[in-house]
């Protein structure tokens, strides 16, 4: 019921099955540029275990040719081969500071996929908001972040922001309480042990709080408030099925007044 | 077509009907104190046609008016640098006849900004050289500056001076070493007007910061953050704080009456080419060009999501029937065609975009991503970004920058984090942004300007490094190994001199 006021969770349902297997690896991404219109190009790596070229061009954020990328996704065979390589869907990319040599590849006769806007965007301020109704119900709300950044990440990150920021504006008097949450436990992943140090959580937290008060929350009636150590998150639907970027979120709570 | 209009435009139309045609005798260049009348409807020939001045409301008597009457000590007003003949920025041809006029006695060259440095001789046309070769003014900001809410900023880099032909980077006084220490960069006037579209806001967020709208201290409202090469003031009436103490040279703050009737003023001009030379109105034959079409249309909308999509303002060109083609004459058509191609180019042609701070990091894009003209200048009608333009095209920095042994160069070293795509150092002309927020990974990004009355105000880019509308195309095309065809850049030239 929660979630329906805030999400409609159906909205994004996942390629994966349950009983796919999460694939997480680091390694260097290859361009290739299929000319087919605006934002067509795709972003294939290859998982250095297996040596499976993977397409990880559905990730929200792209990848930088000269920059290593943390790859965390389902393998989605049934998604054509646009781009020549195995579709990951649901996946999420990464941009970590280990650099890499820039490589592009010509179309080689793949199309790419033509841009349509993603279903998670902002919407302008030029198009009239839908405001809840009363009585107004308690609101739960999670920003998922990429590996080690607490950059509000363009149609995901800023989506869910948006939706958290609107709702509390939109039922003042309400209080805000913020916890931030880091992926403090190391992991070995493609020979690389990664982890986010502790304080990134808090810092999230800052920035969700920042963003807030830019908007027009009132400062007094937003919290930061400690992670409790295993909580799940809010919500799930941000994470579109994903176990391993669970802990990199910041979950919101607003409760009317 | 537009579903943007707002105005009555029959009122607008009344407005201009009443006022008379500014006689084309009258010198374009408007001196301080001259008290001419601001006409409805104002028209200035140029090299490819006719610009046109609109001021909504009606006639303004300029009069004792504080955009056009002296301030300071050195005979300046804000017209000195912001012309109407020159779509309210500065030609360097209106540049040159002025000082072919009255040399270095003309408010324009004042020492403090008109010349290359404060302390050289003033009277040699070599110490105007910046001014006068390349049409830029001289903006010192103190380093390290203060943020928008007057901390002292706490920047992750230094600067050094590598060289600077100007001198003033070294100078004893006004330089980077001196007691108050400046940063001297020479940058173009850009237009005052069309600012309904300058001030709108589309989003709530900077996608670039990821985060809401930079909140203005003054107001506690946010703002679109477009003003300005490198973003320094939030509002019309911090800019004009900002231009009262630098270019006019005064120190007391223009009072509030005075701010209140530049506001007004500003708000009210609208301007954008007419009439081309070859091919006539660009507003006949079903085309929206020209400056009605901006006065009556809603300002912020990007062109991809809910606005008219950028420069369709000419899609009746593309569409002509056989009978109406036949009607017109061959130059013309064919310049009305060329203008539409152009417009479907600005859009629709493709290339990899690299490397490019603000649009390849931190948003998330990728680096690189294949887009168009449209994907910066996305605005309709103005060509300008809906979100806060600050992008780093290298218009400024190496190795993307054009050679300009006539401009002042830096060494900017990354104290914290490297740049994500320069590495630790960068050489620059202007740090643009970065002088504004502290943060290496902002030199070189400078916002994107309007596109509207190109054709009065070359040279372009915020360090005039295009010298004509052909510079620009193919600065782009060196820029991002675009392979355009030598149609594809007649197309592009010709739709923006029609703007
Ligand atoms: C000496 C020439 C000069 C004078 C005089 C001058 N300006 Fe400017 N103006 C400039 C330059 C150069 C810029 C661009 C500065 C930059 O980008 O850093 C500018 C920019 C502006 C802008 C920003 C426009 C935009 O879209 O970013 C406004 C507004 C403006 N001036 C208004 C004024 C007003 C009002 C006055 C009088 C109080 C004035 N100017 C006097 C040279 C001048
Ligand atoms: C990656 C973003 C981006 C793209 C793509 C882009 N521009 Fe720009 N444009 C800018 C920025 C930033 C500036 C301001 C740069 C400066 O002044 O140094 C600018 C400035 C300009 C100006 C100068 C306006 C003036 O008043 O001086 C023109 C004209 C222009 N662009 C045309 C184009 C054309 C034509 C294309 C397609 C070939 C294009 N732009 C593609 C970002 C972009």
């Amino acid at each position: 019921m929660l979630r329906a006021i805030i999400l409609g969770a159906s909205a994004f349902a996942t390629t994966a099955t349950a009983t796919a297997q999460e694939i997480n690896f680091i390694a260097c991404p290859v361009y290739r540029d299929t000319n087919n219109g605006r934002k067509s190009g795709c972003w294939l790596t290859s998982d250095p275990a297996s040596g499976t070229r993977y397409d990880v061009t559905a990730a929200p954020t792209k990848a930088d040719w000269n920059k290593a990328i943390l790859v965390e996704g389902f393998a989605a065979p049934d998604e054509g081969n646009p781009c020549g390589a195995t579709v990951m869907q649901p996946v999420r990319v990464s941009i970590l500071e280990l650099p890499c040599t820039r490589h592009m590849l010509p179309a080689e006769g793949y199309e790419g996929r033509r841009f349509s806007l993603p279903t998670r965007n902002v919407r302008p301020l030029y198009e009239d908001r839908k405001r809840p109704e009363k009585p107004y119900a308690k609101g739960r709300f999670t920003i998922p972040f990429d590996f080690d950044k607490t950059f509000i990440t363009y149609q995901i990150s800023d989506y869910y922001l948006d939706a958290t920021i609107n709702y509390a504006l939109d039922i003042q008097p309400a209080l805000v309480e913020i916890t931030g949450h880091a992926q403090t436990t190391p992991r070995t992943i493609s020979g690389e042990t990664i982890t986010e140090p502790a304080e990134i959580a808090q810092e999230r937290a800052d920035v969700v709080r920042r963003a807030l008060i830019m908007r027009g929350v009132p400062e007094k009636n937003i919290r930061i408030t400690a992670a409790r150590p295993g909580a799940a998150p809010y919500v799930m639907e941000p994470f579109d099925g994903l176990k391993s970027p669970l802990e990199r979120r910041v979950d919101i709570r607003i409760t009317p007044q | 077509m537009i579903k943007t209009v707002t105005l009555p435009l029959a009122a607008a139309l009344l407005a201009i009907a009443v006022a008379a045609p500014q006689a084309a005798q009258e010198d374009p260049w408007w001196d301080p104190d001259e008290g001419r009348t601001f006409p409805a409807q104002l028209e200035y020939a140029n090299a490819n046609g006719t610009l046109r001045l609109l001021l909504e409301d009606g006639p303004m008597e300029t009069e004792g008016h504080p955009f056009f009457t002296s301030k300071g000590p050195d005979g300046r007003a804000c017209v000195t640098c912001h012309q109407p003949a020159d779509a309210m920025s500065l030609s360097i041809e209106s540049i040159q006849r002025q000082w072919e006029r009255r040399g270095a006695k003309d408010p324009l060259f004042a020492a403090s900004d008109g010349s290359n440095c404060p302390s050289l001789p003033q009277g040699e046309r070599a110490s105007h050289s910046l001014l006068l070769d390349h049409g830029l003014i001289r903006i010192a900001r103190p380093w390290p500056g203060k943020d928008y809410e007057g901390k002292p900023l706490k920047p992750d880099f230094t600067i050094e001076v590598v060289r600077d032909p100007s001198t003033c980077n070294l100078d004893k006084r006004y330089g980077l070493n001196s007691d108050e220490p400046h940063i001297s960069v020479f940058r173009r006037p850009r237009p005052v007007a069309n600012f309904k579209y300058i001030e709108a806001m589309g989003f709530a967020y900077d996608p670039k910061a990821g985060m809401p709208l930079t909140v203005d201290p003054e107001t506690g409202k946010p703002v679109s953050g477009n003003l300005m090469a490198d973003g320094r003031v939030l509002s019309l009436t911090a800019q004009m704080r900002d231009a009262a103490s630098a270019h006019l040279g005064f120190l007391d703050e223009l009072d509030a009456k005075d701010m209140e009737r530049i506001l007004d003023f500003e708000r009210r001009i609208y301007v954008a080419q007419q009439r081309d030379a070859k091919g006539g109105d660009v507003d006949a034959a079903g085309a929206l060009g020209g400056p009605m079409t901006l006065m009556t249309s809603r300002a912020g909308l990007l062109g991809s999501d809910g606005g008219m999509p950028v420069w369709a303002e000419f899609e009746a060109w593309e569409k002509m029937s056989d009978a109406e083609k036949a009607k017109l004459p061959k130059d013309v058509l064919e310049f009305r065609e060329s203008v539409a191609r152009g417009a479907r180019a600005f859009r629709e042609k493709t290339f990899l975009i690299s490397d490019t701070s603000g649009i390849n990091t931190p948003i998330g894009f990728g680096n690189p991503v294949r887009n168009s003209c449209v994907f910066c200048h996305n605005m309709s009608h103005m060509g300008m970004d809906v979100a806060p333009g600050q992008v780093d095209l290298g218009t400024t920095n190496m190795p993307f920058a054009d050679p300009a042994p006539h401009l002042p160069l830096f060494r900017i070293t990354c104290t914290g984090k490297p740049h994500p795509h320069y590495g630790r150092t960068i050489l620059t002309h202007d740090p643009g942004y970065a002088l504004t927020t502290g943060r290496c990974s902002d030199v070189g990004r400078i916002t994107l300007q309007t596109m509207r009355g190109l054709s009065a105000r070359a040279p372009y880019f915020s360090n005039g490094s295009a010298k004509d509308l052909r510079a620009v195309v193919d600065y782009y095309d060196r820029r991002y190994t675009i392979g355009y065809t030598e149609q594809e850049k007649t197309d592009l030239v010709n739709l923006m001199r029609a703007l």
